[in-house]
């Protein structure tokens, strides 16, 4: 479990991080979403301790990060910026690593090969793609087979089946009861990984809810109909709540009724449907809609 | 029913496993796995090496007639040789600042003086070993030349081998401490390295340059506890020497000393 207490961090020139709590629970994946510059490396670097908090605090398991006594079996962190002497092979890398915590050369071999780089093992970081280092930071977070993991853009640059393959892996390792914080860009990626997102914005937190939550709450539900008598149902289905736009003669799209009484309605009046299909919203559109109206919220206050 | 079958295994992840813990000893390992591992290290290491057995062998080539302590000719290599020591220890941190290792150095060990105090027991420690093998073999390969001039050393001689042997080995780890310090405090391997070549290299030549009397004579003084001149003096003293061996030992732990207070400060208290 990760937790948050009113964590601030300014900077000379800006505050990257206002105030935010949250807690990441184990057994999930958590999606750490938030425009660029929302705060999420800063709050992540602040959870292992790389950059100190202004004011505020945060806890793995319980405990600061500086007072674990076995960090890397605690928490496996993979940030989004480089780690790595880029003169080492990836190998020695991982085995200095290693070495801090006394775990053995068959665990470093072990990951090696689960993260997949272990025809490039002895080849130098610095010459390795955007992807295989990527892979590399992965096998470095798992190296201490951590209860936490805190992923930064995991899935930055790496090929459709390393995509999968971290999905595959943080939905599994939040099944064996592990907590998961992974932060992504890609709407759709987050969509088929995480449980709970916690939305940053201006280093706020502008969401904290279950996925299905949150994209219920920003988005529409719409219903597609298709019929011969369209215009005739439109007017049957109207009401104070319910908008119905028709697009092309013979399509409505309406909100704010369900399937089935749209179908009901039709049945009663004797109208022949040809299509009748609910269209719920994409953690996308909520995200965009959500962090659009932070934006908005803002530029009043400051008006 | 469903809800008994259809519950995951949702326990917090205990498993049984050899306790693997964060350990000085531990970190001693990875620095010294870090160190071993870049080609700079060794770049490093043979220059130094080649550059002391060579100026050996040449100053063991010139000179003629009695000589006090022949050691000198495998000790004075060193006005060389501590800058590359200087700049090994620089380049070991400021390596991982600019690629960004440091960052899985303080992830996978959050006591960051313990971080520091095993980065500065491994490298210097290392050197203190690399050193004084590089200045014995410098003056074992110049004793042929020197014997054909009738100059011999005399092996059973504390105060005339070893001790200059181990004291410049000494003086080596401690100009590696002082990059390692300053590696720390200033991270930028560019800022490192021209600060080590400041204090090692130009601070001597300018303090040179004041004359030892007269009103700006303390230049000329503080000069004389500068490393280089300071190293000079603990190694081999002499009539000549301007601080006692006692005082230029003192004075090179506390060059060491400062870079790596200034070190712990900046470490302990800067984002990573």
């Amino acid at each position: 479990m990760i937790v948050a207490e009113h964590l601030t961090k300014r900077f000379a020139d800006k505050t990257a991080v206002d105030d935010v709590s949250f807690t990441v629970q184990p057994g999930k994946v958590t999606g750490f979403l938030g425009p660029n510059g929302a705060g999420k490396s800063t709050t992540m670097r602040m959870i292992v301790g790389l950059d100190r908090p202004t004011s505020g605090r945060t806890t793995v398991a319980g405990q600061e990060y500086r007072a674990l006594r076995a960090p890397i079996t605690e928490v496996g962190v993979l940030l989004d910026a480089k780690a790595v002497h880029g003169g080492r092979s990836a190998l020695n890398h991982l085995r200095a690593i290693a070495a801090t915590h006394g775990i053995p050369r068959s665990r470093v071999d072990e990951v090696i090969e689960l993260a997949g780089i272990g025809s490039v093992s002895r080849t130098r970081a610095g010459k390795f793609s955007l992807g295989m280092g990527q892979r590399l930071g992965l096998a470095a977070a798992l190296l201490g087979d951590p209860h936490t993991l805190i992923l930064d853009e995991p899935v930055n640059g790496l090929d459709p089946e390393g995509v999968r393959w971290v999905r595959e892996f943080v939905r599994y390792a939040a099944g064996e009861g592990r907590t998961v914080l992974l932060s992504s860009h890609l709407m759709s990626e987050m969509a088929q990984t995480a449980d709970h997102v916690v939305v940053l914005g201006r280093g706020k937190v502008l969401a904290d809810a279950p996925l299905d939550d949150l994209v219920r709450a920003w988005t529409t539900t719409t219903v597609r109909v298709q019929s011969p008598r369209a215009t005739e149902l439109a007017t049957l289905i109207a009401g104070p709540d319910v908008r119905v736009e028709s697009p092309t003669p013979g399509v409505l799209q309406v909100e704010g009724a369900t399937a089935a009484s749209i179908g009901d309605t039709a049945a009663d009046g004797g109208i022949p449907l040809h299509e009748l299909a609910t269209t719920t919203g994409s953690l996308e559109e909520a995200y965009l809609a959500l962090t659009e109206s932070a934006v908005e919220y803002k530029t009043k206050e400051f008006a | 029913m469903t809800a008994l079958t259809d519950t995951p295994a949702v326990v917090p992840a205990v498993r049984a496993r050899p306790p693997h813990r964060l350990t000085f000893a531990g970190q001693l390992r990875s620095e010294a796995v870090k160190f071993a591992t870049v080609r700079s290290t060794w770049w490093s290491i043979g220059i130094t090496v080649v550059l002391t057995i060579g100026i050996a062998l040449l100053l063991a080539a010139t000179v003629s007639g009695h000589m006090d302590r022949p050691i000198m000719v495998a000790v004075a290599p060193i006005q060389f040789t501590m800058l590359l020591a200087g700049i090994l220890g620089a380049i070991t941190v400021t390596g991982e600042y600019s690629t960004g290792m440091i960052r899985s150095t303080l992830t996978a060990n959050p006591i960051r003086g313990s971080v520091l105090a095993a980065k500065a027991i491994v490298v210097g420690g290392l050197m203190f070993v690399i050193g004084f093998v590089t200045f014995l073999l410098g003056a074992l390969v110049s004793m042929p030349i020197l014997a054909a001039k009738d100059i011999t050393l005399d092996w059973a001689s504390g105060a005339g081998v070893w001790l200059p042997l181990l004291a410049a080995s000494f003086a080596l780890t401690m100009c590696t401490l002082l990059g390692v310090g300053l590696g720390f405090a200033i991270r930028s391997g560019a800022g490192t390295i021209a600060a080590v070549v400041g204090i090692l290299f130009v601070l001597p030549v300018v303090t040179s340059m004041f004359p030892p009397e007269g009103s700006w004579s303390w230049v000329s003084k503080l000069g004389h506890y500068l490393p280089m001149t300071a190293s000079q003096d603990l190694i081999l003293p002499s009539d000549y020497s301007h601080l006692s061996a006692g005082v230029a030992f003192l004075t090179l732990c506390a060059w060491a000393a400062v870079a790596l207070g200034a070190a712990w400060g900046s470490v302990r208290t800067r984002d990573a």
